[in-house]
């Protein structure tokens, strides 16, 4: 099989890059495991200072929206934090006092979602709070099931005229309603609807991984790809490359077996740690496809902050690039292999972190392929 | 009477000050256990859950093994629902001296302890995780043992029979008129508030710290602090105990537990003063590793859930560098007699198998004193929980089909389940995945067994303990605690804490499956959360 470009990895990055190639005539296929960083997504795409057509127009065109309103988000934990670029169901306040009094809507017996923080972190900003808890749906009242977000978010997309009929007896003279973030998975419509049908200021509190709108955003980036004819292997894994010269010729995956995946150009899109783009031993990390050079302290001490809370020089590491997001081996340039989003690490501060550097990377990586013919 | 004033007040809430105060309360005492942070926060927490059979002490300390043999045999009856009977073997691989074994299996039988000689064979098709080298096997009756729960049911079983419990609360002098102690000065560490509590005999159960309690009393008692380094496995590879058929040395005794085994110890003797804050180096960890997967090799595939240490209460008595020579026995003080100080009393040195037994002679000698003739009959009655029936049995009684779940909580909590309350479908939910632990369980730890954070509830728990380390229940049971203290800007502080304590236990063996669990932890809390 012969593809333009074959992108290890099907998370932000991945799918950023992929659809941008699709669009620009290429055909790619993308080697996706399964798991992403979208899967605990809050919303809000971190390090994102600005909101670039070119992005707001590929997200547009997936049907996910987004606004640009810097200033702050509510975290599930009550805190706020600072944002700018957002899914449009995040919602984005110019100060934390987004209102006077707040009714907090619980599911009974759904534990990812933590309304006494949520009350806790509003009363420290000077606003007035109630918690209300809904009715579960009657299939979960019910046997023995763990109420999870994905369950719940597709009854309450199913249900979402029964939570505005509730909210409206319970509301009294709140101005802002605050409902876990479980809508909008099957229904991308339901966010909005809420909104417009509950008479108060509704803002979406997030909880527990997986996150709905990280899956949502996953789902319709997915779909929007293979639209656009790209080629998605889910649930398949690469495992080495074969290599002539400075090149990369193809790369070989777990399902495919035999029949590698050539291409032209190669993009490695495959994430840090926790997606198993990078991997380490008590000895050293490194990068399993390509085996490019990594970026890692060689005393495993100098890995650790033993506060949780500090910083984490671990998460710094990633592999390493030339300017032109080329990777490395033996410090020579792969011509044809880029790397894009959390397998950098913090190698290339200037392009941000988490979603940011995915998706400034992904852009710069494109645009170094489509100089090609 | 003076709500102040008790018969007896011990110190120290680990295993053997648990086990003291259900004996005095046993005996009709009125007794007031003191403890500077939570229960089984020192040695008691933090060692294998080995129940020893004495095996490992019989060539080189016959009397510690007599005592671990009795009380092990013990245990089983009245601890029931905190022991798991797995048996032991005392391996002994190519590169160890076979004859050993005869030294071995006679010493064992000296102390009374069963020990057979089996086919290598036969210890493979018993314990197919063994290392399939060995080329000899003792079996022994080793054990599995929860200390928090043995601990915590020995505390409930005494507050059930009148007995009170202070948690949190540091001794801060003693109140001492002439030669005899009257009482202790305290100070709640969170409160601050300062109360005085009177009784005519105090019994100094701090383990390793007792020695700085003995010279605020005015009486030296030399303890000899021996750091143990342990490392858990996220599966139980193992279903018997396995140990080297050797002289006690490193790393040689693999303990199942639960849904987990570790691997321990190593023995180095540490300044006093550092005994608050050990930690596991790199090379302690190289150690266990090495050595663990010689008693099994599967371990050197296995992934690390995290590194602890413990400290053990060695009394000191020769310059044995090791401590590996000093003896585990019982050593129990009476400081009249030994230094005429009247109305104290210290209990130390021991194991966690033969806590009970320390606490029988640590209440004997207050009895004594106070002249109360009542014996003992800890050895007879089970604790609350190990009434009789099997888990099983329990769960089966309230559930007519009871899931994993249900039963995992029923083998923590033991009979004591079947006079709960009926729980609705939401206690049921579950709030750590890894243990199986539901609402109703860490309710029922709030209510009853005097949680005030998230480490508190771990220890009665094992909410956090399993494969994710606390990433996802830890947060579902602040959201529950906040609830339930009516304080969350108290329990957001405690989360961070608690997210920080497993972190020190989990970044010594940072690498691999634990590393990517650990960044996927620091993007949640971080940024997701907003922790």
């Amino acid at each position: 099989m012969r593809f333009d470009t074959v992108i290890i990895g099907g998370g932000l990055a991945g799918l950023v890059a992929g659809i941008s190639l699709q669009q620009a005539g290429r055909s790619t296929a993308i080697v996706s495991t399964g798991q992403n960083a979208l899967h605990f997504f809050s919303g809000s795409f971190e390090s994102m200072k600005e909101a670039p057509e070119r992005l707001t127009a590929l997200f547009a065109g997936a049907g996910i929206r987004v606004h640009y309103n810097p200033g702050v988000r509510l975290t599930p934990l009550g805190t706020f934090r600072e944002a700018e670029l957002s899914l449009e169901d995040i919602s984005l306040f110019p100060e934390a006092k987004f209102a006077d009094k707040a009714l907090i809507a619980c599911v009974p017996g759904y534990l990812d979602f933590f309304s006494a923080f949520l009350a806790e972190g509003l009363e420290k900003q000077g606003i007035q709070c109630r918690l209300c808890s809904l009715d579960l749906p009657e299939e979960l009242q019910e046997g023995s099931v763990e109420l999870r977000s994905v369950q719940l978010a597709r009854l309450v997309d199913r249900d979402w005229k029964k939570i505005v009929q509730q909210i409206r007896l319970l509301i009294k003279d709140e101005d802002a309603v605050v409902l876990p973030q479980l809508c909008g998975l099957e229904d991308t419509s339901v966010p909005e609807r809420l909104r417009q049908e509950i008479p108060a200021r509704v803002v979406f509190a997030g909880t527990m991984p997986p996150s709905i709108p990280g899956i949502r955003t996953q789902r319709l980036l997915k779909r929007r790809y293979e639209v656009l004819g790209g080629t998605y292997l889910t649930g398949d894994e690469a495992l080495d490359a074969q290599v002539e010269g400075n090149k990369i010729r193809s790369v070989r995956t777990h399902n495919l077996d035999a029949h590698a995946l050539e291409a032209s150009h190669f993009i490695l899109a495959s994430g840090g740690f926790f997606s198993k783009g990078l991997r380490s031993n008590p000895f050293r990390v490194w990068e399993p496809v390509f085996g490019v050079d990594v970026d890692f302290d060689e005393d495993r001490n100098a890995w650790y902050n033993e506060e949780f809370a500090g910083d984490q020089p671990y998460m710094k590491y990633g592999v390493k690039t030339d300017a032109a997001l080329h990777l490395l081996v033996g410090g020579q340039p792969r011509e044809n292999l880029y790397a894009i989003g959390s397998v950098l690490g913090a190698t290339r501060p200037e392009l941000g972190s988490g979603a940011g550097l995915a998706i400034r990377s992904a852009f710069l990586a494109v645009d170094e392929i489509l100089k090609t013919v | 009477m003076d709500p102040r004033e008790f018969d007896v007040i011990i110190l120290g809430g680990g295993v053997v000050g648990a086990g003291t105060m259900r004996d005095c309360a046993m005996r009709g005492l009125r007794a007031l256990l003191i403890e500077r942070a939570d229960i089984a926060t020192g040695a008691s927490g933090r060692n294998h859950g080995l129940l020893h059979s004495g095996a490992r002490y019989a060539v080189n300390d016959p009397e510690s093994a007599a005592e671990c043999i009795v009380e092990n045999q013990i245990l089983r009856r009245i601890a029931a629902h905190c022991i798991e009977p797995t048996d032991g073997l005392f391996i002994s691989l190519p590169e160890d001296d076979l004859s050993y074994q005869n030294t071995f299996v006679e010493a064992c039988r000296k102390a009374g302890i069963g020990a057979e000689i089996i086919d290598p064979q036969l210890a493979r098709q018993l314990e197919p995780s063994v290392n399939p080298d060995l080329i000899g096997a003792v079996r022994v009756p080793d054990a599995s043992v929860d200390p928090f729960r043995l601990c915590a049911s020995n505390m409930l079983d005494a507050k059930l029979r009148g007995a009170q419990v202070r948690l949190r609360t540091a001794v801060t002098g003693f109140i001492r008129e002439g030669d005899t102690i009257r009482g202790v000065h305290t100070r709640n560490v969170q409160t601050g508030r300062e109360v005085d509590y009177y009784a005519p005999v105090v019994v100094n159960a701090c383990g390793v710290w007792g020695q700085e309690i003995a010279q605020m009393a005015g009486v030296q008692v030399g303890m000899y602090p021996s750091k143990g380094a342990l490392l858990i496995f996220a599966h139980r590879v193992n279903n018997m105990v396995i140990n080297r058929c050797r002289k006690p040395s490193n790393a040689d005794i693999l303990v199942p537990g639960d849904t987990v085994c570790i691997i321990g110890t190593t023995s180095t003797r540490i300044p006093l003063e550092n005994c608050h804050k050990v930690s596991v180096t790199p090379d302690e960890v190289t150690l266990l590793v090495t050595e663990g997967a010689k008693l099994s090799p599967a371990l050197s595939e296995t992934r690390i859930l995290r590194a602890f240490a413990g400290v053990r209460p060695l009394v000191s008595d020769d310059n044995d560098p090791t401590g590996r020579n000093i003896s585990r026995g019982i050593v129990c003080l009476d400081h009249e007699t030994r230094d005429g100080l009247k109305g104290f009393v210290t209990i130390t040195g021991g194991k966690l198998t033969t806590y009970r037994q320390m606490a029988e002679q640590a209440t004997d000698v207050v009895c004594r004193k106070l002249g109360v003739d009542k014996a003992c009959e800890t050895a007879t009655t089970p604790l609350i929980g190990s009434a009789g029936r099997s888990y099983e049995e329990v769960a089966r009684e309230i559930w007519e089909a009871p899931s994993t779940a249900q039963k995992a909580a029923t083998a923590r909590l033991g009979s004591v389940v079947s006079e709960m309350p009926k729980r609705s479908r939401q206690d049921e939910e579950l709030v750590c995945e890894c243990e199986e632990v539901p609402v109703w369980e860490v309710n029922n730890a709030f209510e009853r067994m005097g949680v005030s954070s998230l480490t508190d509830l771990r220890r009665r728990t094992r909410v956090g303990m399993g494969t994710c380390q606390g990433e996802f229940c830890a947060c579902r049971a602040a959201g529950l605690l906040a609830k339930a203290q009516d304080c969350a800007e108290r329990e957001r502080a405690d989360l961070l804490k608690f997210m920080g304590e497993r972190w020190k236990g989990n970044y010594p063996i940072g690498w691999g499956e634990s590393l990517r669990e650990a960044e996927y932890t620091q993007w949640v809390y971080k940024h997701v959360l907003g922790l």
